[in-house]
């Protein structure tokens, strides 16, 4: 009975703020896309593309090195001399900070950035302590047209799905608009952070595409599906249980970050990814698809 | 607890995926390759046989057994006592002349990027290909790269959504040092004199090529050339084919003998050509004028900075055209539009942690929902429903004999992510705290939202198929076998479940 009253308590008060101000909370997911969308089309403008491309998708070379103790800076200034166009990261272990691996990545040749290295390590690089991937610069053209192609596809097919699921176009639309959010913000946060996407971590945006719109599959799902409550009401229930999901989700996604290491560079982009759009659906599912659907369901009346 | 058939064919599943799985607790390393007529192949020893022990040393892993081996063979002969995991045999060799590796510990098998090992995609330059004509480089690449000597690979052809067709080559484990050269060049190999050609590479006019016989194939000690660098012979003789030693009769029978040789040799040579480029020039002794030659003899070097290193050139150069000579010249020029090398140190490193991982997520996901529902049961409910989707998801990956790569492993987790979200919002429809009568109907939506969102996951994830070569398909495909398995097997059986529990 108490536990029913406080649910009550939280309902009413959660009513009376969100009546008069969910028009103005909307206006948050609005603005975040908004600058999203001025950030990356000024991004294309300077950088030519809207991200920043590893060698899988921009053709070059990725060196890992392992095992290996050297000065990172020292490498870097090395390298200076021959390479215009290079980047190099460490792989750490967190609890003994022992550096695991050493990722360069280049637009050069597998030979010559090899050969470079080794001089500088005093050292022969072979399989036993590197590894090297290589991808031509025609292929990652062509793979990184795809998986823009993969991308749209997947946004059309998911919206298929939503209007199939809910009929009504008003409906759908706030649920596509949500996800294109979801898309948006983490791309602009990548391209922030300078981080150069993989092939892998643009599949994780096609993940993203549908992992993300669970959520507000839920909550459009119970405002008009339930037969109990008002719509605020059922926003709210809707509301406890998907930040429940989605924070599960996101506390899960946490130990790829700060507990374990040494795990591939595809594999972490691929959680990175996860994590940003996973925050931007609380968001753009509660903020902007929430107003959109309270909006549309009162007008209606 | 009253089991319901779902929960049955959750059970079922769970036995089947185990089967398939098949966790392996013996020890010892697996026989891969065995050459033909070898002592260790003639007293019975097989591919696929596990060695357990090596006169009487126990062998556990490939270090185990290379340091046996390096310690027995010094060249001579010694009695050998093989016990493998059904047999024993003992026998005397200098050798064992087979390959080994790491016994798999399950039917589970590890991508590239965890196991180590080389990927290479070639494609046909300046020409498209039809169908039939990319199988037909694919069959030649792969006789091309079995002759070699390498096993464990996979070549195949992938095509994509822009219509690129491309061939795929896995190689497992270790990766020869000129996997470059064996697969980017076309291997067209002439033996000119003059400008006519007296054979080609192939059966067709190569009968037979010497490889593993010290008396028709060797390679020379190097010698200093000029400062540092060093260089080393290699020769070997070949068969040719009753066709082509006439044309090397009919060839030479014309040609002059060189007066400034003493009357050694005559006055052109046999000029070798791989690919346009000059291997060798050899002198062409007297003796051989107008002579049906079934046997010539091949001959060509290997440089560098080290003796031992252009001896390794010399090998490695010398069984790359033993290989195009008795395979002969790939149909078109190739390619190659990715290589990539990848070290199984590394791979065993980035395996750990992902197990480390896996762990993680399943103990951090188990105490929220445990934080959260504060019933051991429903708890217990949710982290076995959790388990058995991962599990049900890599038994179908080894059925389908899969190779999991780490997005791959990144699509079991996140598709985990996504099976607890749907646990999370049955459990929550099925609270008996609000109106009964709502119940059903809850279930029922929460079934919807299920479904729902399992169509949008697999549309979101299909078009990854047939994008760049195929490389994001073991990705795709986890998550959509995840999803799947939830959405057929674990759910059903969850609700069962917890509305048994909440009967109670």
């Amino acid at each position: 009975m108490e536990q029913n009253q406080t649910h009550q308590e939280q309902i009413s008060k959660f009513e009376s703020f969100y009546n008069k101000r969910y028009k103005l909370l909307l206006l948050i997911p609005v603005i975040l896309i908004l600058l999203s969308l001025v950030y990356l089309v000024r991004f294309n403008s300077i950088n030519g593309d809207f991200i920043y491309k590893d060698s899988s998708l921009a053709g070059g070379t990725t060196l890992t090195i392992s095992n290996v103790t050297v000065s990172v800076e020292d490498l870097k200034t090395f390298l200076q001399k021959d390479f215009s166009d290079f980047s190099i990261r460490e792989i750490r272990d967190l609890a003994s900070a022992r550096l695991i691996a050493l990722v360069i990545d280049t637009t050069a040749q597998p030979d010559l950035i090899k050969e470079k290295v080794e001089e500088f390590l005093g050292f022969e690089l072979d399989e036993s302590n590197s590894s090297i991937e290589f991808t031509g610069s025609s292929l990652s053209e062509s793979f990184y047209r795809q998986l823009m192609i993969a991308i749209v596809i997947s946004f059309v097919l998911i919206s298929l799905v939503v209007f199939f699921l809910f009929k009504k176009v008003i409906r759908s639309i706030a649920i596509v608009v949500a996800v294109l959010g979801n898309i948006i913000l983490p791309l602009a946060l990548v391209n922030i952070l300078g981080i150069k996407l993989s092939a892998a971590g643009i599949a994780a945006f096609l993940m993203l595409i549908g992992y993300s719109v669970d959520t507000d599959i839920l909550l459009t799902s119970r405002v008009l599906k339930r037969n109990e409550g008002r719509v605020n009401q059922r926003i709210f229930g809707a509301f406890k249980t998907g930040i429940f999901i989605t924070c599960t989700a996101l506390i899960a996604l946490l130990p790829a970050f700060f507990i374990v290491t040494g795990l591939p560079d595809s594999f972490r982009q691929i959680f990175l990814i996860l994590s940003f759009g996973l925050c931007a659906d609380i968001i753009n599912t509660w903020l902007l698809n929430a107003a959109i659907l309270k909006w549309y369901e009162e007008r209606k009346k | 607890m009253k089991m319901t058939w779902r929960i049955w064919v959750l059970i079922v599943m769970l036995v089947l995926a185990l089967l398939m799985i098949h966790p392996n607790f013996d020890s010892g390393v697996l026989i891969k390759s065995l050459d033909q007529d070898s002592p260790a192949q003639l007293q019975g020893l097989k591919q696929g046989d596990i060695i357990a022990q090596i006169n009487g040393a126990k062998i556990e892993s490939l270090e185990d057994y290379n340091s046996v081996v390096n310690d027995l063979f010094k060249g001579q002969e010694v009695r050998l006592d093989i016990v493998t995991s059904k047999d024993e045999f003992i026998f005397l060799a200098n050798s064992l002349n087979m390959t080994v590796g790491e016994l798999p510990r399950t039917n589970l098998k590890t991508g590239l990027d965890l196991s180590g090992g080389a990927r290479a995609i070639i494609v046909a330059e300046n020409v498209t290909l039809s169908q039939e004509e990319l199988q037909d480089l694919v069959d030649v690449t792969s006789q091309r790269l079995n002759t070699f000597g390498l096993r464990d690979i996979i070549i195949r052809p992938v095509s994509d959504l822009t219509g690129g067709k491309y061939i795929l080559i896995e190689v497992a484990g270790a990766t020869p040092q000129n996997l470059k050269s064996l697969i980017g060049e076309q291997g067209k190999f002439e033996a000119k004199v003059g400008n006519k050609t007296v054979f080609t590479g192939g059966d067709k006019d190569i009968t037979h090529v010497f490889r593993n016989d010290a008396t028709q194939s060797a390679v020379y000690p190097a010698e200093l050339i000029s400062d540092g660098n060093y260089m080393s012979r290699f020769t070997f003789t070949i068969t040719l084919s009753p066709d082509a030693a006439q044309r090397h009769a009919d060839i030479t029978k014309t040609i002059p003998v060189d007066p400034e040789s003493g009357g050694q040799y005559l006055s052109e040579n046999l000029t070798l050509i791989l690919d346009g480029k000059v291997v060798e020039e050899l002198r062409i002794s007297t003796g051989l004028k107008g002579q049906v030659a079934s046997q010539i003899s091949i001959q060509g070097s290997g440089v560098g900075s080290t003796p031992d290193a252009a001896v390794a050139d010399a090998r490695a150069s010398m069984h790359t055209l033993q290989t195009v000579l008795i395979t002969g010249s790939l149909p078109y020029k190739l390619q190659i539009i990715k290589i990539d090398t990848i070290s199984p140190a590394l791979g065993k490193e980035f395996t750990k942690g992902l197990i480390v991982l896996g762990i993680a997520v399943f103990i951090v996901v188990s105490i929220i929902i445990f934080a959260r529902y504060r019933r051991i049961n429903l708890s217990l409910a949710v982290i076995l429903t959790m388990f058995s989707e991962a599990f049900i998801t890599l038994g179908i990956a080894s059925l389908l004999g899969w190779n999991l790569d780490a997005p791959g492993i990144a699509g079991i987790i996140a598709g985990i992510g996504t099976g607890v979200g749907d646990q999370i919002l049955l459990l929550d429809a099925s609270k008996k705290d609000e109106k009964e009568i709502y119940f059903r109907e809850r279930i029922k939506l929460a079934f919807f939202i299920i479904l729902g969102s399992f169509a949008t996951n697999v549309a979101s994830m299909l078009p990854l198929f047939w994008t760049g070569a195929g490389m994001l398909k073991g990705f795709a495909l986890t998550t959509i076998i995840g999803v799947t398995v939830g959405i057929l097997i674990t759910r059903p059986a969850f609700a069962d479940i917890i509305s048994k529990i909440g009967d109670k």
